[in-house]
């Protein structure tokens, strides 16, 4: 019962190492011997109906086929469905697991194999970083990082003595957390260009598809770095206030310049104490990144979304959720030894 | 422009809004001389050596360093302008200890001696180092390099920030009661440590409250009270025949309490 209270209260698990650095390693453990039964691709196909066999093997020469495959392979579990259309209209599923193959076309397997599906796509497995949880993660890494470097400036700029430095940046960050950032996000992404006259696109390469995506990705980037810088600025300067006054002191009586004063001795310093509020921003980040779905950036969101109208089902959300959940425990463990790390002195 | 003190104010004054904190304080200092400012607490006393090295601005007066003019401001304002570079290199003149000794307390005791003369003055870092590692020696702490400041005790702690100071090769040394913030047991071996200083012809400011420290070591005591200098001779003269009144009775509070 203890034990089981322990697991169940996962806000303990970050000051036992241990049992968190077990509890991975047996996930780690468990899911690599599940990725080496995994059946593969061929393994599955042998499974079809010999109807469906015969289809695949006609549909070898021609140059439309008639067949769809799609193959998803998630390492411990692989998904396999073939459709036809036209006059022999069919279509069979399989799920291969633990060394294994499933028929999927009804029951648990069939749940099985749509959410291995579903998850495949929402990772997006197979395509380029532009795409699905590999977007939301780049997205989200990169705009903390911009965030907090214009935050950066932005906090010393609220923190000058200069009345309009220090007037500047109050109205930047009034600005930017007083309007929703969808709305920023469409005013980036198209009164901008509107504006000026150009399009996001025609920043790369317009003869690929993924111009379109490439100007979004842009876009979505430059929308949520300001915006988050704003937020990031109110957590530099907390933190930076947060030294005590005796520090610039004696740098000052050292003769230190403002400069060297910030950038070798409160800086440091306070790193440790901006970590935990830095990695709440990225948690709140990572989840606002998913509005990139308003102009049709395929991150998680809208890959669900899709999905969702699509295929009528209602059930994809939850491995989204899921997915969302791995990501940001993945980080906090990340946060949790980066602050170890800066505050060994304390 | 050669002069007879290394440091010089005049007029000085410094109020708080409303609050007049000094009231035009003249003193002069020569060089070796080793000073004590005694005296009640809100006397001004942090504020007139803050004030000397620009930890505060002073409203009003005149500083002067090896006879040359550090600043000069009236009514709030600098009136006399002088360059940045010049500046800078008086205030490396002073160096200044702290009650609460203000150590880096993310850099270990080497690297807090070492940090000033490596950015301020652009030292070699492996002269600065040796210097470093000798100025610790000095004050007792060659075993402690590489300890962080919260791995030291307060005396400790306060001998490194002394030694930090020392770095820069100041001519003249501010200590705002260096002892205040320490256990009893802890305040003799940084006494000590001002003491050897003294002896070796380092100009000294301090203020304590350690009466036995400044009937033994300075050459001149001087009793601040309400932003002025309320009384000066040498320890003799403070101690055994105060002719101030405040004077008479702050020593009879602290002597016996
Ligand atoms: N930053 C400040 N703002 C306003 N008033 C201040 C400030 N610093 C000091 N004062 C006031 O100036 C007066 C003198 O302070 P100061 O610290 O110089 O006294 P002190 O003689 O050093 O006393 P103590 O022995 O307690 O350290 C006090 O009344 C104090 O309240
Ligand atoms: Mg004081």
């Amino acid at each position: 019962m203890e034990v089981l209270k322990r697991i169940i209260d996962i806000r303990h698990w970050q000051h036992r190492t241990k049992i968190v650095v077990g509890v991975i390693f047996c996930v780690l453990a468990a899911a690599g011997i599940l990725a080496i039964l995994n059946p593969d691709r061929q393994a599955l196909m042998k499974e079809l109906s010999p109807e469906m066999q015969q289809l695949i093997a006609k549909d070898e020469g021609r140059s439309r086929k008639r067949v769809t495959v799609t193959y998803n392979n998630l390492a411990v579990i692989s998904y396999c469905s073939c459709s036809s259309s036209g006059a022999e209209e069919m279509s069979e599923r399989l799920v291969g697991f633990a060394g294994a193959v499933y028929h999927a076309d009804s029951g648990v397997a069939k749940l099985v194999g749509q959410m291995a599906n579903y998850t495949y796509r929402m990772l997006g497995c197979g395509e380029n970083i532009l795409h699905g949880a590999k977007l939301t993660i780049f997205l989200t890494v990169l705009t903390v990082i911009f965030g907090v470097i214009l935050g950066m400036f932005l906090a010393l700029g609220k923190m000058s003595k200069r009345r309009i430095i220090n007037r500047l940046s109050s109205a930047y960050i009034f600005f930017f957390r007083g309007t929703p950032l969808l709305i920023q996000l469409f005013v980036v992404y198209f009164t901008i260009p509107g504006v000026f006259g150009f399009a996001w696109r025609n920043l790369f390469d317009t003869s690929s598809t993924e111009a379109v995506y490439q100007g979004a990705f842009v876009a979505s980037l430059i929308a949520f770095s300001l915006n988050s810088a704003a937020y990031c600025a109110e957590i530099i300067r907390a933190a930076l206030q947060s030294i005590d006054k005796g520090q610039s002191e004696a740098a000052k009586a050292l003769g230190m310049s403002y400069a060297q004063t910030m950038g070798k001795i409160i800086i440091p310093q306070s790193i440790s104490r901006m970590i935990p509020p830095i990695c709440n921003e990225f948690i709140m980040v990572l989840k606002d990144v998913s509005l990139v779905f308003a102009i049709s950036l395929m991150d998680i969101t809208t890959v669900s979304k899709n999905i969702m109208t699509s295929e009528g089902s209602y059930l994809v959300f939850i491995p989204a959720l899921v997915i969302y959940l791995i990501i940001t425990a993945f980080f906090t463990c990340i946060y949790n030894a980066l602050e170890k790390k800066f505050s060994v002195y304390e | 422009m050669e002069s007879k003190y290394i440091l010089e104010t005049e007029h000085v004054s410094k109020s708080f809004g409303e609050l007049e904190v000094l009231k035009d304080i003249n003193l002069q200092v020569e060089k070796g001389e080793v000073i004590c400012i005694i005296g009640p607490s809100g006397a001004g006393k942090s504020t007139y050596l803050r004030s000397l090295n620009q930890l505060e601005k002073i409203t009003s007066g005149k500083i002067f360093i090896k006879g040359n003019l550090f600043l000069h401001r009236e009514k709030n304002r600098t009136v006399e302008k002088i360059s940045a570079e010049k500046r800078r290199g008086l205030l490396l003149e002073m160096g200044m200890c702290f009650q609460r000794f203000n150590l880096f307390p993310h850099k270990t005791a080497l690297e807090n001696v070492m940090i000033a003369p490596i950015t301020v003055k652009k030292e070699k870092k492996e002269a600065v180092r040796r210097e470093a590692l000798e100025l610790l020696d000095r004050v007792g702490l060659a075993d402690k390099v590489d300890q962080y400041p919260s791995r030291l005790s307060g005396g400790q702690q306060q001998r490194v920030a002394i030694a930090r100071a020392l770095a820069m090769k100041p001519e003249i040394m501010l200590f705002d009661e260096p002892t205040s913030a320490l256990d009893p047991e802890l305040v003799g071996d940084v006494l000590q440590v001002m003491k050897d200083l003294a002896q070796d012809g380092m100009t000294m400011l301090c203020v304590t409250h350690e009466m036995g420290f400044a009937r033994e070591v300075a050459d001149r005591v001087l009793f601040m009270a309400d932003g002025i200098i309320a009384e000066e001779g040498t320890p003799d003269e403070i101690f055994l025949n105060p002719q101030n009144p405040r004077t008479q009775s702050f020593l009879k509070s602290i002597l016996n309490p």
